[in-house]
């Protein structure tokens, strides 16, 4: 049983960075959905959806930079049904959120059989070594040596605070998600800025969905996201809100996730049941130690509606 | 409003229980109208746990039926599917609306469904049900069981003769049942190969999880394996991931594989259905309605060791001779591959 | 100065909600530079007409006339633009914002939020009013009072000129009460013109120039202040004559019914809330808890009533130990519980009338027999009780929840009082009452004290603690101040106190 070198080590950080993408995506986009007040259960069924458009405009386009825009589109479209049933109509979040995810799996199967039929494979995105930074050694195959989606899902985490921190739509996100009340007697539209929200974090969904099928795995398959969605609600708690913490999140888990893969392929005598679950337990552990004030948002789950009598 | 807003979420639902659980149900056969209802015609009812196309176990049962309707002739047997019925649950009701419609044969197409077969053949005696992997049966239940070591034992033979790095993957579902065996077959067939050879396994922890196995497969290669195989439906992924690596090789099991990566998979395990589906057909017809327990091997040709035509010469022939005769001596007995001591 | 041009006019402002007539024609005037009171009870309409002066709701008929000209106010950026400004009861402001980023909200048009810029400005507007603020603070940090004046800074920065202020007492220690008057004047000696609404009456008298009182949603009186009284005021809002229930008579205080020794307990966020409570209650007096709501109150209740875990220390109920028992046995023991959210904890809303009055009994005779109601029994009970207790109400089969507050407090009381407890503990039983509620209860704590019950007052109305208890204890920061006879408890005194200032009181 060879040890563990620096060769693993290197292949254990660049896998878990590349697994973290796909993460980090739908977390940040729900991110801002739950910062404005309204949970998306629906994350899964986005990201089937995501997914299935992203390979199949891929297949039949030529291009996976085809199939990334229509899995933007697609995810903006669900983000739209999203916000009519839940911000609108007033729909029990929760519901309408799983109401949503059954339609994302039955929808992508159906479309899946009816327009592909047959386990079909893809050329995605290729990875980009970006010259120079992939050269510096340990460092930079770990860094700078994966397909673009993942640069994109690292670079989204600051662009994300520097959008929710310094920016009047950020703040008027952060408000609405806490108190609606106020943003609404100070002009601020709630309703609006929910479906920004909604479609922002849906599009974001739908990237995290293509990322699986066009930046990684190269096909689709029935339930192809196996979850992945769920987790990234958990991560977006995990995470406090916040980008940066939901990129720790996101990391820890995808690193727990590459290091037990690791650990099973190299035959280290540990119990494979246990190897699995130790990315859960590991961001769980870490969910439970980590204290401090936390301000969710307050008004997540609630819809607004105008006090009828003062 | 409220009420547009039910509708509407009705309507989302009812679309999606459509799209995900019964799309499939649909009969294969072209309807054949009813005024023609000759005694001698057979009802087939499949309930499979993910997809007819998904390239692995539920493609292989699928093809095998479709196989068996052909050379009985499509007047003679009728086949009706149901999918992504994973939930033995949901596969109950499936399993009891096809018992009830009157269906002959009901082929519930994995081993969860063993307890939920045993409640529901009670009720309806004159039909016959069969499941699989397994080997508990009842008066009108069999259970059929392939016997997937032997298969894994001559891919391993193969993989540990042709690996240039030493080093065999396995990427696994979950570790219990046909997997394990399977694995375990592999196993042997390595080290009977070449003793240097080593054999990593490691699981997902999932059946379906094409992304997840496509990483493990990933994380072999880089760690050093060049022949790969694995099990269950999510196994595609991880052929995927082989087929991105010149000189990194896949061996398919429950059935061939070759068409998705014709230049990285170099043999297959393949499960004859019609053959099973064809004695169950025969035994009904002979007033048995179950009770047996219908193995799968070798020897009767319900497993075959497939070559991909288009590598086939990258196998030096003593190779394959060495492959051959550790078949025959399977079929005969001579060797016997080991089932994992549970 | 009143003479001067008219600020703002009301004319003829009517206003329907379905089944309810909010607004019937109501004028008011408000001067340059002037502070008008809007006095009424709960449900005269005072907050339905401040909130079409900010645009929230559109009055079926009338006209808005500021500085002489003729406006339509359809939403709260309308009047904001027209410089109406309104500092709601409950702060509209986000927690987890700091003081700029909360005045900022919904201006700024820019892509990036400047809060240097805003910074500034909110400090120059500070400091001509005195406001004390630090602009960085998040609002989670800040006292209540320091909340509302982010809110009047808020509206300033918007440049308002005509205030709104709903309840700006309600939640403020005395001594913040008095700040905020002062700083109400000297803004409208600066030229801004200020609507308080409220219905307390003393609040009323210290701040406005003017009052103008609203009964059923009719103006009924327009007076200057300096021409009227409280007690005029009152009759004014009430409508009729008030004879105030006020403690009559020393007391003489039987045995202890309810003692806590040392108890310790954590509140909801896991910090410590009750830090070391020693107190007792004695037959027949009533002990008030003043103090700041939110500085173990609420913790103080629940432990007593045996909601809450005590970390430490000792309760006895009638002399025998009750730490961490049950409420089940607090009940049998003789606890009779006022909670302090009367709406969700002291009933069910959607129980009917009569099941909310048999709740801690429906299982015992005469109101069951085995497992079967005695509906006969339970109906013939609770309509004595309905009459006792002057409940409105249509029938004994209204959802509780459809009546007004008074009448769910009534109904709480009725239940706990008939169950002929030994010791009682209210909270906050008259919050968000009108003065005709609120009296009636007192009378009914009044009554409980003569029968030989031990209550427990927690309130932070300190009139209302005057007038009706025997000692009264002051809770600041999960401790016990200090605990005086009523005799030696003045305003000034509790309120000191109130603010965690013991040297100074002493």
């Amino acid at each position: 049983m060879e040890g563990i070198n620096s060769e693993i080590i290197i292949v254990i950080l660049a896998t878990g960075i590349r697994l973290a993408a796909p993460f980090l995506l739908a977390a940040l986009g729900e991110m801002f959905t739950q910062r404005s007040g309204v949970y998306n259960l629906g994350v899964e069924g986005i990201m089937m959806m995501g997914a299935f458009v992203g390979f199949f405009i891929t297949l039949i386009g030529g291009s996976p930079l085809l199939g990334i825009a229509a899995s933007l589109v697609v995810g903006a479209l669900m983000g739209l049904l999203m916000a009519v049933v839940s911000v609108t109509f007033k729909a029990e979040q929760g519901i309408s959120g799983i109401g949503l995810y059954m339609l994302g799996w039955g929808l992508s199967g159906l479309l899946f059989r009816l327009y592909v039929g047959a386990i079909t494979t893809i050329d995605g995105l290729k990875p980009v070594a970006i010259p120079l930074l992939s050269d510096i050694p340990f460092l930079g195959p770990i860094l700078f040596n994966q397909n673009g989606l993942v640069y994109s899902a690292f670079l989204l985490v600051p662009i994300s605070a520097f959008i929710l921190y310094k920016t009047t739509w950020g703040l008027n996100v952060r408000a609405v998600g806490t108190m609606p009340e106020a943003a609404d007697t100070l002009g601020v539209s709630v309703q609006g800025i929910r479906y920004q929200c909604l479609i922002v974090g849906s599009m974001l969904a739908g990237l995290a969905g293509a990322f699986l099928t066009v930046g990684h795995a190269n096909m689709y398959a029935d339930n192809i996201t196996a979850g992945r969605g769920f987790i990234s609600i958990a991560l977006v708690y995990f995470g406090r809100w916040s980008p940066w913490g939901i990129m720790l999140g996101a990391l820890l888990f995808s690193m727990a996730d590459s290091f037990q893969s690791m650990v099973q392929v190299l035959g280290i005598n540990f119990p494979y049941e246990l190897a699995v679950v130790l990315p859960y337990v590991i961001t769980i552990f870490a969910l439970a130690i980590s204290f401090g004030r936390v301000w969710g948002p307050a008004a997540l789950g609630k819809p607004f509606q105008r006090g009828t009598r003062g | 409003m409220k009420r547009v807003l039910t509708v509407f979420l009705t309507i989302v639902m009812l679309f999606a229980i459509a799209g995900c659980s019964n799309s499939g149900t649909t009969a294969n056969t072209p309807q054949k109208p009813a005024e023609s209802p000759k005694a001698e015609k057979i009802r087939i009812a499949l309930v499979l746990p993910a997809t007819v196309d998904d390239m692995a176990w539920g493609q292989s049962m699928v093809e095998g039926l479709k196989a068996v309707q052909k050379s009985m002739g499509e007047d003679k047997v009728e086949l009706a599917t149901s999918e992504k019925l994973g939930n033995a649950v949901d596969a109950g009701a499936a399993i009891r609306q096809y018992a009830t419609q009157g269906y002959d044969i009901i082929l519930a197409h994995g081993s969860q469904y063993q307890s939920v077969l045993g409640e529901i053949a009670k009720d309806f005696p004159k039909t016959t049900f069969a499941y699989g992997t397994g080997f508990t049966t009842g008066p009108n239940i069999f259970a059929y069981d392939p016997q997937a070591q032997e298969g894994g034992y001559l891919l391993g033979m193969l993989a540990g003769k042709m690996s240039k790095s030493g080093i065999v993957g396995i990427v696994g579902p979950v570790e219990s049942g046909d997997a394990v065996k399977y694995n375990y077959g592999v196993q042997q067939g390595v080290a009977k190969a070449k003793s240097d050879v080593q054999t990593r396994i490691a699981y997902t922890g999932s059946f379906n999880d094409i992304v997840g196995a496509g990483n493990l497969a990933k994380t072999h290669i880089s760690a050093g394996a060049d022949f790969l195989t694995g099990s269950s439906q999510q196994a595609v992924g991880a052929l995927r991931a082989v087929a991105e690596t010149e000189g990194k090789y896949w061996l398919s099991t429950d059935m061939d594989q070759s068409s998705l990566a014709p230049n990285h998979v170099l043999a297959s395990q393949v499960y004859n259905w019609e053959k099973v589906a064809t004695k169950i057909i025969e035994l009904r017809k002979q007033g048995t309605l179950g009770g047996q327990r219908l193995s799968l091997n070798l020897a009767d040709g319900t497993i075959q060791f497939k070559y991909n035509e288009k590598l086939a010469d990258k196998v030096p022939a003593e190779v394959k001779a060495a492959i051959e005769q550790a078949k025959q001596d399977i079929v005969s007995g001579k060797v016997k591959v080991e089932l994992p001591k549970k | 100065m009143a003479e001067n041009m008219q600020h703002l006019e009301m004319l003829g402002i009517t206003k329907r909600f379905p089944g309810v007539l909010s607004n019937n024609n109501i004028n008011i005037q408000l001067g340059t530079g002037e502070v008008l009171a809007i006095l009424g009870e709960n449900g005269a309409g005072k907050t339905t007409l401040m909130n079409i002066l900010y645009g929230l709701y559109q009055p079926d008929a009338g006209e808005i006339l500021l500085k002489g000209k003729s406006v339509k106010i359809n939403s709260p950026r309308e009047a904001i633009a027209l410089g109406v400004g309104m500092v709601h009861q409950h702060f509209m402001l986000v927690p987890n914002l700091t003081v700029t980023e909360n005045v900022i909200l919904g201006l700024s048009r820019k892509i990036l939020v400047d809060l240097k810029t805003a910074a500034i400005r909110i400090k120059e507007i500070s400091d001509s009013y005195g406001l004390a603020i630090n602009p960085d603070a998040y609002i989670w940090q800040l006292s209540v009072g320091e909340q509302q004046r982010v809110e009047i800074i808020k509206a300033l920065y918007r440049g308002a000129n005509l205030l709104i202020l709903d309840e700006p007492t309600a939640v403020l220690t005395p001594q913040e009460s008095k700040e905020l008057i002062l700083l109400l004047k000297n803004m409208a000696a600066q030229g801004n013109s200020i609507i308080v609404i409220s219905h307390k009456l003393n609040e009323v008298m210290a701040v406005s120039d003017r009052v103008t009182v609203l009964r059923d949603g009719e103006v009924c009186a327009d007076v200057k202040t300096r021409e009227t009284s409280s007690e005029a005021l009152a009759r004014l809002m009430v409508g009729r004559e008030m004879t105030r229930h006020k403690r009559e008579g020393k007391s003489s205080p039987g045995k202890p019914v309810l003692e806590l020794q040392e108890v310790f307990a954590k509140g909801d966020k896991g910090t410590e809330a009750l830090s070391g409570i020693t107190l007792e209650i004695r037959e027949g007096e009533i002990l008030g808890i003043a103090g700041v709501s939110g500085n173990g109150q609420k913790e103080l209740a629940e432990v007593i009533s045996g909601l809450r875990k005590v970390t430490k220390g000792k309760l006895c109920l009638n002399g025998k130990e009750s730490t961490n028992h049950p409420p089940i046995d607090l009940i049998k023991m003789g606890l009779g519980y006022i909670p302090e959210d009367r709406m969700h904890v002291g009933t069910i809303p959607s129980f009917s009338i009569w099941e909310n009055f048999i709740l801690k009994d429906h299982h015992k005779s005469p109101f069951a027999k085995g497992t079967f109601l005695q509906n006969r029994w339970i109906r013939s009970h609770s309509s004595s009780l309905v009459e006792k207790y002057g409940i409105k109400t249509p029938n004994l089969e209204t959802p509780t929840g459809r009546l007004s507050g008074g009448n769910i407090q009534k109904i709480v009381l009725a239940r706990e009082i008939n169950r002929n407890p030994k010791t009682l503990v209210a909270a906050y039983p008259t919050r968000g009452l009108d003065i005709g509620a609120t009296d009636y209860i007192h009378s009914k704590l009044l009554e409980a004290r003569s029968n030989g019950i031990g209550v427990m007052l927690i309130s932070e109305d300190l009139e209302e603690l005057i007038n009706i208890c025997d000692r009264i204890a002051v809770l600041y920061d999960g401790r016990i101040m200090k605990v005086m006879p009523v005799e030696e408890a003045d305003e000034s005194t509790l309120g000191l106190l109130m603010a965690g200032l013991s040297e100074a009181a002493s």
